[in-house]
């Protein structure tokens, strides 16, 4: 049995009403039909959330509202993170972090923004989150925020391997509070495949190739720090970033596919950062996690960065 | 190998790799000789089934016919509508 590295209290999320297609985003990306058959077909992306006529404020804070509303006691959530994948997310001089907090009326909160990871950001920073709660007030708590809007062709697509949507999720994170018990997370950073935009093909097919034998291998180290084995694992709660890197890891770790909630991937496609959370929210809003069973929440961010985190799931007072 | 099924190879590989792709023998291996990854063997097929008239799919696959150029056309051959390959 491995300690508790921390408690995920509450997760909600968000999706814009507008929705659409994949197609409605070819001729402004400028994708071939092939390449959208790559993106339907094989990676399995059909729809996506969006509205351009809103804020990112818009997007993040409904969740973050919802959190912060059933705190036990919002004087006690002493930082509030903000994780994003994209680097530059508001001009330079804005502070999206602290401008989060201000809308939450968490003014007694610090605030600050993590970024480095990629999509792999928003499991990092309940790891982080854990780790500034350690050894403080078992009353004191952590808001986790993600969420961004794909604000430029650039951003929207991770070239041959997905297109971006819209959605946010925030979570509360204690140390020893009522909730879903974290039981280990690891990290691992692949630096030679730093280059976001422009890889060449043969640097983004040695990327490709290492994708789903290193993802496995974390989600392995992952289980194995928890004190527990694949089979222990019902469900891997993954990022959503395409079917097929899925199909390849799961070959990889010898499970079957089923065993990887992938439902939200032709809905939703990928959402940076809020990804694992998303769908962590919709299995419990489906009465998928059961009481006791373990999880595992896994994402990989560009760059390249894979993380994998495994929970307990206790009903406690999250919803 | 099918001289018309090697042409439409050839053409998806030169799109597919940015550059151009002439000259491909049966030996050539896709993945360590011509440097693709599965999800780019993957965009290559879905340019074949635009110029060669296939239907693929992505969940049943054999990596096998994907180990070299002489693997892939044979498979193609297999799978392509005989139409395709009359008039080469």
């Amino acid at each position: 049995m491995s300690a508790s590295l921390g408690t995920l209290e509450r997760v909600e999320f968000h999706v814009p009403d507008r929705r659409l297609t994949i197609e409605a985003l070819a001729e402004p990306l400028g994708l071939s039909r092939p390449k959208l058959s790559l993106f339907r077909k094989v990676h399995g992306l059909h729809t996506l959330h969006d509205d351009p006529d809103s804020s990112l404020f818009d997007l993040v804070l409904p969740a973050a509202r919802r959190v912060v509303e059933q705190a036990p006691d919002p004087r006690r959530i002493r930082w509030v993170i903000y994780a994003h994948a994209i680097h530059e997310v508001a001009p330079a001089d804005t502070d999206l972090a602290a401008g989060i907090r201000d809308a939450l009326g968490l003014r007694h909160a610090e605030a600050f923004a993590l970024s480095q990871q990629n999509c792999a950001s928003g499991l990092g920073a309940v790891d982080v989150a854990a780790q500034l709660l350690r050894d403080g007030d078992a009353a004191d708590r952590v808001l986790v925020v993600t969420g961004e809007k794909p604000h430029s062709p650039l951003i929207r697509t991770v070239p041959n391997t997905a297109i971006m949507g819209e959605a946010s999720a925030a979570c509360l994170v204690s140390v020893g509070g009522t909730g879903d018990t974290v039981r280990s997370y690891v990290s691992h950073t692949l630096g030679e495949y730093a280059q976001l935009v422009g890889m060449s093909p043969e640097q983004a097919a040695l990327y490709g190739k290492a994708y789903a034998p290193t993802l496995a291998d974390v989600v392995r180290q992952a289980v194995a720090e928890a004190g527990l084995t694949l089979a222990d694992i019902d469900l891997v709660i993954p990022h959503n970033v395409n079917l097929m890197a899925w199909r390849n890891t799961v070959a990889e770790l010898g499970i079957s596919q089923n065993r990887v909630f992938l439902d939200n991937v032709p809905r939703y496609s990928h959402c940076f950062a809020a990804d694992p959370f998303v769908n962590y929210a919709s299995l419990r809003d489906a009465g998928r996690l059961v009481e006791g069973r373990h999880y595992l929440m896994a994402c990989v961010g560009a760059g390249a960065t894979f993380t994998a985190l495994t929970l307990t799931h206790r009903r406690g007072d999250t919803r | 190998m099918d001289k018309h099924i090697v042409a439409q190879v050839e053409a998806a590989l030169s799109e597919v790799l940015e550059r151009e792709i002439t000259g491909l023998t049966e030996e050539a291996r896709l993945l360590e000789d011509l440097h693709l990854d599965s999800t780019s063997v993957m965009e290559m097929l879905m340019h074949l089934e635009d110029s060669l008239g296939i239907v693929i799919d992505p969940e049943n696959l054999d990596m096998e016919d994907f180990q070299s150029v002489g693997t892939l056309t044979a498979y193609l051959a297999r799978v392509a509508p005989e139409p395709q390959l009359q008039g080469r």
